[in-house]
């Protein structure tokens, strides 16, 4: 692998140190920005301003939040699980960032060009989860309790059609290719789309559709985001969190939308394939579209009611995605 | 064996004796959460990326949280009765004989010494593991899924039953009212 930046530095302790660092600064000036972008957006819709007051179209704001969050005294509630109210927001956060480097930016930029990357997102996605619950059970709060009850249950329902919609496309990509394709491999699911000269959300909408969808429910997203209710639940699972501990929740939250959104690009809408401008400006366009939409969605619908979401995944997105799994797996086969 | 190898060796123990030692039931498994994943980051240095992978979105992504999920739906988390002496030395006896068992297996087995096997370029690849997974060990495969599937029927037909007597006809009528 001499194409990744990992590889660039002659020690790998080091040049994994320099990795995480920059995608820990990138993954937090991208949630600065994506949060103004949620209030923008939203106030848009609503017929507000949003934040005007500080820096340009108030694009400051989210610094200002942050510095107040880093300097907030921790307040720890006297009943919590002290470990797992302790350790809950670190194990939501590290698979966030871990999970990040593994994307090709640009024809030959990626921190980690592995063969199983896809894989390895949804793994660490599925880390995830175990802080929620970590957050929700140690804080010993019954909305707490009940967010991440949600979470949970939300998460492991959705992760099927996720994960099975992606799977139609790793089946065409290594039946479009040669012995030695591997369509788990994210650069070569962008590349094989720019030498092909179509995006796959063009040969597999279904699949698409079905991914954004479970997308939207894995990152709790409107009109999914029942664990935080906030009509209902206060704020859910991180109820009892307050300062930084809170901003790394939220942080998670945020780099989840971004990281689904980045999976998105690679495997349906090309990743850096694009004409004129630069690949990594290309990715990161589609990725800040899709994050746009996400935005869009979650301040147009209503929140769906729990048996609701559970029925729609189980008895539509599940069905429909094996059956998009199959009628893929037969054309690869016929052609 | 590296250093990492050691590492992960000891933190699959601690979090292995925590799983048994501890009293709150989560806190266990939290402990055996810790344990699966130094198991996944062992199959890692052992140079099977992909193994590891499953190991951390299977185990630790889903049994662990199904586990976490069961927890949640009972109510007794933390139990603080006095296991009688009797059940402590079943329990020992049942762990060494398994102990005991697995190493005889593991040494009669005649598996070569060191790492080097596993190290071989590709030979835990994807689609190595595929093929042979289709290929020679198709019986066990599914097999394997069969075993799934009863699980699955056995957890509808529990919560089927208990469905039933917590919650009568009404269910319905509420359904129709607010379409």
């Amino acid at each position: 692998m001499p194409d990744t930046v990992v590889n660039l530095v002659d020690s790998p302790a080091l040049g994994v140190l320099i990795g995480i660092a920059g995608v820990m600064a990138a993954l937090t000036v991208n949630v600065l920005f994506l949060v103004w972008l949620e209030r923008k957006v939203s106030a848009w819709i609503q017929r507000r301003m949003g934040p005007t007051e500080v820096g340009p179209f108030g694009m400051l704001q989210t610094i200002a939040d942050m510095l107040k969050l880093i300097s907030k005294q921790l307040i720890t509630p006297r009943h919590v699980d002290k470990p797992l109210y302790h350790i809950a927001p670190v194990f939501v956060f590290v698979p966030v960032v871990a999970a990040a480097s593994l994307f090709p930016f640009d024809e030959h930029v990626s921190l980690q060009n592995l063969d199983i990357g896809l894989v390895l997102v949804f793994a660490f996605g599925g880390l995830g989860i175990v802080g929620i619950f970590m957050a929700g059970w140690g804080s010993n709060n019954k909305y707490a309790l009940l967010g991440a009850m949600r979470a949970v249950a939300q998460n492991i329902s959705y992760e099927i059609p996720l994960i099975l919609s992606t799977l139609s496309v790793v089946l065409m990509v290594n039946a479009m290719g040669d012995a030695n394709t591997n369509g788990m491999n994210l650069a070569q699911v962008a590349s094989m789309q720019h030498d092909k000269g179509f995006w796959f959300v063009l040969v597999q909408p279904v699949a698409a559709v079905i991914y954004f969808i479970a997308a939207l429910a894995e990152t709790n997203r409107a009109p999914f985001d029942i664990p935080e209710a906030e009509s209902e639940l206060v704020a859910g699972f991180h109820t009892e969190y307050s300062g930084m501990r809170f901003a790394l929740f939220f942080f998670a939250e945020y780099s989840n939308m971004f990281i689904v959104a980045m999976v998105a690009t690679v495997l349906f809408f090309g990743g850096w394939s694009g004409p004129l401008l630069p690949g990594a400006m290309w990715f990161f366009l589609k990725t800040y579209a899709i994050v746009f939409v996400m935005i869009w969605i979650r301040w147009t619908f209503p929140r769906l009611r729990f048996d609701q979401l559970m029925s729609f995944c189980w008895l539509v997105l599940i069905p429909l995605s094996i059956l998009n799994l199959l009628v893929t797996a037969f054309i690869a086969r016929a052609v | 064996m590296g250093g990492m190898t050691g590492l992960l060796m000891a933190l699959a123990v601690a979090g292995a004796l925590l799983a048994v030692s501890l009293k709150n039931v989560l806190h266990a498994i939290f402990g055996l959460a810790v344990t699966l994943l130094a198991v996944a980051g062992l199959f890692v240095v052992l140079g099977s990326p992909f193994v590891g992978t499953m190991q951390v979105l299977i185990y630790v992504g889903g049994i662990t949280v199904a586990m976490v999920f069961a927890v949640m739906l009972s109510t007794v988390v933390q139990t603080h009765q006095a296991e009688s002496p009797w059940r402590r030395a079943g329990a020992a006896f049942v762990a060494v004989g398994f102990a005991v068992g697995v190493g005889l297996v593991i040494i009669g087995a005649g598996l070569p010494k060191g790492l080097a096997p596993a190290l071989i370029e590709d030979a835990w690849s994807v689609r190595q593991l595929g093929t042979s997974l289709l290929g020679d060990y198709n019986v066990v495969f599914e097999v394997l899924s069969v075993v799934l599937l009863l699980a699955i029927i056995g957890a509808i037909v529990i919560s089927r039953r208990e469905e039933d007597v917590v919650t009568p006809a009404p269910a319905a009528a509420v359904e129709e009212t607010h379409p």
